[in-house]
This record gives C-alpha cells, sequence and structure tokens, in this order.
C-alpha cells in the first residue's frame, strides 16, 4: 500500500508537468503527445479516484494540495476529456473534492470551484456565439442539438475528404495536407466514439495526391487497436486501406491472432476457423501485397516453431478461408495467381487451388498424379535455379491439407500397389528436406507397411491436416529413419 | 377504455408537474431544495425518459403528451417571448434527465446538502450499469464527449464552406429552425409570422438571415438527425421552406435586409428553388438599380447616397441570375429588356442603366463562352 502511494506521488509529478506542458492542446506537438499519453493517463485516472475515494475532502487536500490544479488543467485539453472513459474519471475525482458541509469560506469557495469545472465538462465548450446565441433563442438547450451538430460536422467533412480524393487536381477544392493530418489527430481519441466513424472510415479510404503518407502514425494505431478490440466497426474496405497504408498494423492484426490461437487451450479446428474468420484477415489477404505480408509471418512462424503441427492446421484452415473469400470477392478485383504465388509455376497453383471436393472420385488419381509430377518438377528441378528450392514447393503445397488428405486415402482404400507418385507426394508432404535417396526409401517402407496390414483403418476426420490412422501403426519395421529430422515427428 | 384514460390522466399530470420543475431549476427557488426533493426531481425525470422510450412510437400516447406541451406553451404565450423554460418538444422527453441535472448543476442558488445529494446521484462512480437504458451517467458522459469532439473539430479541421447550403454549422441552425416551424405549426400556439418576427427581432440578423437562406435550400425528404426515434414520421422541410417563404413575401423590410446581406449566388439558388421570390426580388433589383445615376466624368453609375447598391453588386446579382436555368434566367431577361424598352430602348451607353447592364451581362457571356471554348455565336442573351 505504501508502494502504491509512492507510486502514484511520483506519477503525480510526472502527469502534473505534461498538463502544463499541454495546455490546451493546440499546437501540433502538443497534440501528438497528448495523443501519445492519452491511455496512460486514463490510468493514472484511475489510479487517483481509487486513492482519492478512501478519503474525505479535507483529506484530499492535504495529501494532494495541488489536485485541483490537475483535474483543471486536464478538463481544459479536449483530447484528454475526449477520450474513452476520462471525462467520467475526472468528474468522479472532482466529486470526492466537494465537501459535504462546508465549514468556513475556504471550504465553500472550493466548492464552488469545482461546480465550475464540473460545468465547463458538461456545459462550456461554447464556440460560436452567433450558434449559441440562435440555438438558445429557438429554445434549444445542447443536448438537444449537439448530436445532431456533431453529425453534420462529420459527414461533411468526410465528403469534403471524398472529394479530395476524386478531384485531386482541382485544386481549388483541395484539402491542404495540415488539415488532413490534423484530423487524423483528432480522431485518435474520439476513435470509440461511434458518431466519429465515417470521418474515420473517410481518412482511411480518401488519400490525396500527396506521395508520402499524411495520416499520423499515431491514428492508423489507435484505429488499428479499436479494430483488434472490436471497439469500432468499420467496413472491409477501410481496414485493407488501413493495412495497406500501414504495415506495422498489419503485422499487429496478425501477431494477435497467434496470440489468440497460442492462449487459447485446446484448439479443435472450428475454433481456429472462428478466430481466423474473425480477424477479417482472409479476406483482406484477397489483397495480394496483405496475402504476402500475411504468408511471409506464416512462412517465418514456421521455420521458428520448426514446422509445428499447430502453425500448419492453422495455415491450413486460413487457406481454404482465403479461398472462400476469393470467390467471393468482385470480380473486377481479381489479380493474377502469380501476384499471390510469385514464387511457383501458375499452373501448380492453379491447380492446387481448385477445391478437392470438387473433383469427381474417378479423376483423384489422375489430378494427385499431376500435382506430383508438377511438384516433382519444381523441386528436383535443380538447375532453373528459381523459386527458392524445395522448402518454398513444399510450403506451398502444406498449405492446402485437402490434397494431402486425399493421398492418404487413394492409398489406403486402394488394395493395388500404391503408384509412386502417390508415395512421393505423401514423402514429400513429411519429409522435404530429405535427399533423393532418403525419400526414396521412405517409400519403400510405406509399400513394406502397407504390405503387411492390409486391412488399416480410412482416415478419420474429414478435415485433419495429418493422416493420424498411418501413424498410430506402431509395430512398423525398423526400416524407417532412425535419424530424427528437425522437421516433424515420426510418422513412420 | 376508463383504466387507460385514468393513466393517460395521470401520466400528463406527471408531464405538468415536471415542466413547472424543469422551469424551475434554473431559477433561485431551488435554494429551498432539500436533498430529498433533489431526488424527487430525479426520479420524475427517469419516469419520463422511459415513458418515451417505451411509447415514443405509440401514436395516441404520444400525440397526447404532445397536445399537452403545445398546451402549455400556449399557456405561456408561444415562443416569442424567448427560450422556452421547459421542454423544448417531444423527443426532449428522451433526454429530461440530462436537461434537469444540467440546470441544477448549474444553478449557484442549489443548497451545499442538496448539491451534494445531486453530484452523488448523478455520478454514482463505476460499477453502475444499466442492461437496457444508457444510465443518466453515461449520457452525461457522453454529452462531454461529444462537446470535446466539435469543439475539436471545430477548431482543426472545420472550415466555413463557400457554399453556404453546405456547410455543417449553418445546415444544423437551419435544420433547428424548420423543426421548430413545425412545432409552431402543430401547436397553433401562435402564428408562426409571429414567431418569426420574435425572432427577427432578438437574433443576430445577420446569422438569422444565412439560416433562413439555408434553410430554404434544404433537399426535400431528409430525415432530421435529431430525431432517430420515429422512422415512419416523415418531416418535410417542404411546410416550414412555405411558412418561410410566405413570411418573407409578407415582410418588406426583412426582404430587403436578406437580398442585401446575402451572397448573389446563394439569392439566385434560393429564388430558383421558390419562384414566388422572384418578383419580389426582381422588383428589388430594379429600384436598386434606379437610384443610380451616370457619372459623365468617372464614366461610371454610382449611388447618391452611402447605402445605395453599388453597380459592381447590381450587375453581379444580375449576371448570377442569369446563370440559372430557364425559368428563371428568361423571367430576369425579360425583366431589363422591359426596363430597357421603358427608358428609351437606347442601344448607347450611359444613358439607361438597364441598357448598360444588359451590354456588360452579353459580353460576360460571350468572353465566357469564349473561355469555355464554345461556338462564338450569341445564345438567348
Amino acid at each position: 500500500m505504501a508502494q502504491d502511494s509512492v507510486d502514484l506521488s511520483c506519477d503525480y509529478q510526472f502527469w502534473m508537468q505534461k498538463l502544463s506542458v499541454w495546455d490546451q492542446a493546440s499546437t501540433l506537438e502538443t497534440q501528438q503527445d497528448t495523443c501519445l499519453h492519452v491511455a496512460q493517463f486514463q490510468e493514472f485516472l484511475r489510479k487517483m479516484y481509487e486513492a482519492l475515494k478512501e478519503m474525505d475532502s479535507n483529506t484530499v487536500i492535504e495529501r494532494f494540495p495541488t489536485i485541483g490544479q490537475l483535474l483543471a488543467k486536464a478538463c481544459w485539453n479536449p483530447f484528454i476529456l475526449a477520450y474513452d472513459e476520462s471525462q467520467k474519471i475526472l468528474i468522479w475525482c472532482l466529486c470526492c473534492l466537494i465537501n459535504k458541509e462546508p465549514q468556513n469560506s475556504g471550504q465553500s469557495k472550493l466548492n464552488s470551484w469545482i461546480q465550475g469545472v464540473l460545468s465547463h465538462i458538461l456545459s462550456a465548450l461554447r464556440f460560436d456565439k452567433e450558434v449559441a446565441l440562435f440555438t438558445q433563442g429557438l429554445g434549444y438547450a445542447p443536448i438537444d442539438y449537439y448530436p445532431g451538430l456533431l453529425k453534420n460536422m462529420v459527414l461533411s467533412l468526410a465528403s469534403e475528404l471524398r472529394e479530395n480524393h476524386l478531384n485531386g487536381f482541382n485544386t481549388q477544392r483541395r484539402m491542404a495536407p495540415e488539415r488532413v493530418a490534423s484530423l487524423s489527430r483528432v480522431c485518435v481519441p474520439l476513435i470509440t466514439l461511434t458518431d466519429v466513424d465515417p470521418l474515420v472510415e473517410a481518412l482511411l479510404i480518401c488519400h490525396g495526391r500527396e506521395p508520402q503518407e499524411i495520416l499520423q502514425p499515431e491514428f492508423f494505431e489507435a484505429v488499428n487497436e479499436a479494430i483488434l478490440l472490436k471497439k469500432i466497426s468499420l467496413p472491409m474496405s477501410a481496414v485493407v486501406c488501413l493495412w495497406l497504408r500501414h504495415l506495422p498494423s498489419l503485422e499487429k492484426a496478425m501477431l494477435h491472432l497467434f496470440e489468440k490461437l497460442i492462449s487459447s487451450e485446446r484448439n479443435c479446428l472450428r475454433r481456429i476457423e472462428c478466430f481466423i474468420k474473425d480477424s477479417s484477415l482472409p479476406q483482406a489477404a484477397c489483397h495480394p501485397a496483405i496475402f504476402r505480408v500475411v504468408d511471409e509471418m506464416f512462412r517465418c512462424a514456421l521455420l521458428e516453431t520448426d514446422g509445428a503441427l499447430e502453425i500448419i492446421a492453422t495455415i491450413q484452415v486460413f487457406t481454404q478461408c482465403f479461398v472462400e473469400a476469393l470467390e467471393k470477392a468482385s470480380k473486377q478485383l481479381r489479380f493474377a495467381l502469380k501476384t499471390y504465388f510469385p514464387y511457383t509455376s501458375p499452373s501448380l497453383a492453379m491447380v492446387l487451388l481448385q477445391d478437392p471436393q470438387d473433383i469427381p472420385r474417378g479423376h483423384w488419381l489422375q489430378t494427385l498424379k499431376h500435382i506430383s509430377e508438377l511438384l516433382r518438377e519444381a523441386v528436383e528441378d535443380q538447375t532453373h535455379g528459381s523459386c527458392g528450392g524445395p522448402f518454398e514447393s513444399w510450403f506451398l503445397f502444406i498449405h492446402f491439407g485437402g490434397w494431402a488428405e486425399m493421398v492418404a486415402e487413394q492409398l489406403l482404400m486402394s488394395a493395388a500397389e500404391p503408384p509412386t507418385a502417390l508415395l512421393w507426394l505423401l514423402a514429400f508432404y513429411y519429409g522435404p528436406r530429405d535427399g533423393r535417396q532418403q525419400r526414396a526409401q521412405t517409400m519403400m517402407a510405406y509399400v513394406m507397411a502397407t504390405c503387411r496390414h492390409g486391412d488399416l483403418q480410412p482416415c478419420g476426420q474429414r478435415r485433419s491436416p495429418v493422416p493420424t490412422e498411418v501413424a498410430r501403426d506402431e509395430t512398423l519395421p525398423a526400416h524407417s529413419p532412425a535419424k530424427r529430422r528437425p522437421f516433424f515427428p515420426k510418422v513412420i | 377504455a376508463g383504466a387507460f384514460a385514468h393513466l393517460m390522466e395521470s401520466l400528463l399530470q406527471h408531464l405538468d408537474r415536471f415542466s413547472e420543475l424543469l422551469a424551475v431549476s434554473s431559477t433561485t427557488y431551488v435554494s429551498t431544495w432539500d436533498p430529498a426533493t433533489v431526488r424527487r426531481a430525479l426520479q420524475w425525470a427517469r419516469y419520463l425518459r422511459h415513458i418515451h422510450r417505451r411509447f415514443g412510437r405509440h401514436g395516441p400516447i404520444r400525440t397526447a403528451l404532445e397536445r399537452r406541451l403545445h398546451n402549455q406553451w400556449r399557456q405561456e404565450g408561444g415562443f416569442g417571448r424567448g427560450p422556452v423554460p421547459g421542454l423544448a418538444n417531444f423527443q426532449a422527453l428522451g433526454h429530461c434527465d440530462v436537461l434537469l441535472s444540467l440546470r441544477l448543476l448549474e444553478n449557484r442558488a442549489l443548497g451545499d446538502a442538496a448539491r451534494y445529494h445531486l453530484v452523488q446521484q448523478l455520478f454514482p462512480g463505476p460499477g453502475v450499469r444499466d442492461a437496457d437504458e444508457e444510465t443518466l451517467q453515461e449520457s452525461l458522459a457522453r454529452l462531454a464527449r461529444r462537446r470535446s469532439a466539435v469543439h475539436m473539430l471545430r477548431f482543426n479541421g472545420y472550415r466555413e464552406n463557400p457554399n453556404l447550403q453546405e456547410d455543417s454549422l449553418m445546415k444544423t441552425q437551419a435544420e433547428l429552425l424548420l423543426e421548430r416551424l413545425q412545432e409552431v405549426g402543430k401547436a397553433e400556439a401562435e402564428r408562426p409570422a409571429r414567431f418569426l418576427g420574435s425572432l427577427w427581432e432578438r437574433l443576430p440578423q445577420n446569422n438569422f438571415l444565412k439560416v433562413i437562406a439555408v434553410a430554404l435550400l434544404q433537399p426535400p425528404l431528409s430525415r432530421r438527425p435529431q430525431e432517430e426515434l420515429e422512422p415512419g414520421i416523415h418531416k418535410s422541410p417542404g411546410e416550414g421552406s412555405q411558412v418561410l417563404v410566405h413570411w418573407l413575401l409578407g415582410n418588406s423590410e426583412v426582404f430587403a435586409a436578406f437580398c442585401r446581406a446575402l451572397p448573389a449566388g446563394l439569392l439566385t439558388l434560393v429564388t430558383s428553388r421558390h419562384p414566388a421570390l422572384s418578383p419580389v426580388y426582381l422588383g428589388l433589383l430594379t429600384d436598386w438599380g434606379q437610384r443610380l445615376h451616370y457619372d459623365l466624368q468617372k464614366g461610371i453609375w454610382v449611388g447618391t447616397e452611402s447605402q445605395d447598391v453599388p453597380w459592381e453588386e447590381l450587375h453581379n446579382r444580375f449576371q448570377s441570375l442569369c446563370q440559372a436555368p430557364p425559368p428563371l434566367k428568361d423571367k430576369v431577361l425579360t425583366a431589363l429588356e422591359t426596363c430597357k424598352a421603358q427608358d428609351g430602348d437606347f442601344e448607347v451607353p450611359g444613358l439607361s442603366i438597364w441598357t448598360d447592364l444588359l451590354l456588360a451581362l452579353r459580353s460576360g457571356a460571350f468572353r465566357k463562352r469564349q473561355v469555355l471554348g464554345l461556338s462564338a455565336g450569341l445564345s438567348s442573351v
């Protein structure tokens, strides 16, 4: 407890100083600084309130003689008042200072002063005298017309931004970059106020003719944070614009997804799918630039975790959602496959993107052989010097879990001798790094295993990325490679 | 039915009492209030707010409540006398608790004990949530937040729109004016003309004129942002506009100020939209023109008194009118030709202002067509 109060005193000094510098946040620097600190300040206010509510008015003044000044300075900064719940907490703190029964004129004066500050928070901030006189003259109180006024201002600014976006060369109507930047700063504390959504959307979607980014990074961060915490609801086009314009936001969104997946205990595929769809990333990934970044992050995650099955499962579910989203996407916005998968041949990508369920059973073998051929070509073709080598091909292949499943099913269902192409695919799936010889050995081992246990059961869960039934058989011969591969748990 | 009538009567009495309360809340009378009175007052407000939320869409109940409010206004002598001490309209019931709270908070006459209790009631602290409705604390916080938002947008992004009818501040005022006119019409508390007349006397006139112009240009079937609770009830600005036009036509002093103070482009738009105004506008322009005489030495048309409209302004207005779409444009040209003819139908400049105006307009039009790359042939001018 004592430590808490010491901390509070330190913080108190810090914030008092900050508030004095910020004043009414009328310059670019003070606005930026306020935006950076506004969340922390709110936390400080909460802690203050927790401390103050235990004391009576006189104790408060004893303990924090300048508290009135601190609160008043905060109230005079519109960025602070506008943020989240700060105005409420400030009011609570002020209420703690009110003396229930003032004993002397000093205490009365304090009460009176507090009343003034409360009034300021709730009733003042008059701007245009004429407007105020007019509305009053008509008999309206601010509460009657403020919502409408805010809406009109927001819509007007949003349409100005749109016009600016469309008529960039008409210099008369151009919005100065400083003004647009200023608007983006203003939106930072207001981001969770739904009245302001149209403006936020317009800021994201409309960019002027300036070559460099005008919007403030704190704006992008604030919007992204609000999106991830579901405190704002924006159309998909605005979210895509956000992620295209501000890479750190996209990365953060991915990390947020990973965190959710990691922190959740047992992830069944359905839950993974839920998290992924919820994140809006598959939809956004219809834009190739976003897809590439997302894919890159998956690639890194895979490498970092040595090919963890959870990551592979996530990639597969993601790709499925992505393909669904791609199909739904407007025909006009279709990009060439090469933009999504630059490291592979378009024919391979095209084949793999098909939905395995669309293929009639009779054609399975054919299709799989074709895939095997293409992959093998890509992998074993060293001279081409292309496409990242076997890893890239394998990385592409594991995106599409349906094919590995199909291979396994095909192998298990047919009593005939397993075709080499299929064996190769399976071996490749589980051991992309193997040299030719190693892979041949693996393939042979499988053949031996299936010959001995002809009545193995078919695959279980349709969507399981790992045909686990095969791994369950423990009495396989010692032909299986003893060396532990760095990539995968032993399958055979 | 009897029970319903009884309930309605008690509800209406409640409304009456609350309106009195609200009127009193900003006077020194509150010095007699103790904490219990404050608590009761807030309870009444909460009750009425609840009623509004539940029965806002219910035709009969809403009508009954509205009629009662209109009654109150009639008894106070209409709107003419200034700010309404009670509720502005039916929608105000939806936030009557906020209205009352703010008035009490700002009232210095409230005693210490009562004030302390008030503050406790308004701001109980964290953890008090209502599943259905927004608590009073939340409403007040949201108002504070919205006020900061408006303040920040006003000083960090807002620019006055040169097209006044698209300016957000102007639009809001215009919407409020039209809404008020509607209420006055429904309440029949007084003739709208009298209401507008009293506004003319009390409010800053320049701003008022601009608001009228913007109100006359509002799009036909716009939904008022203030009325979120009644989707089925369309209030068209058409009625309000008619009232305004009628009032302007009946008040030559106001209309003269209207035409003098507002920019040419705006007036052209207004006149196009409301053809009833065009003869009077043209009449005014004609009067202004006739007051000017030709100064041989300077070679320009000048007025005799300082308040006479100068040539440039006159020309401006006619030029703007000639750029309006057909019915108006033709009327204007016809009027000019008529005046020119009456003056003697001169072709030489310096003798009749109408000749000179027509000459100036034609050459202006000619130059404009050149600039736009259109054919050099004279159009209807």
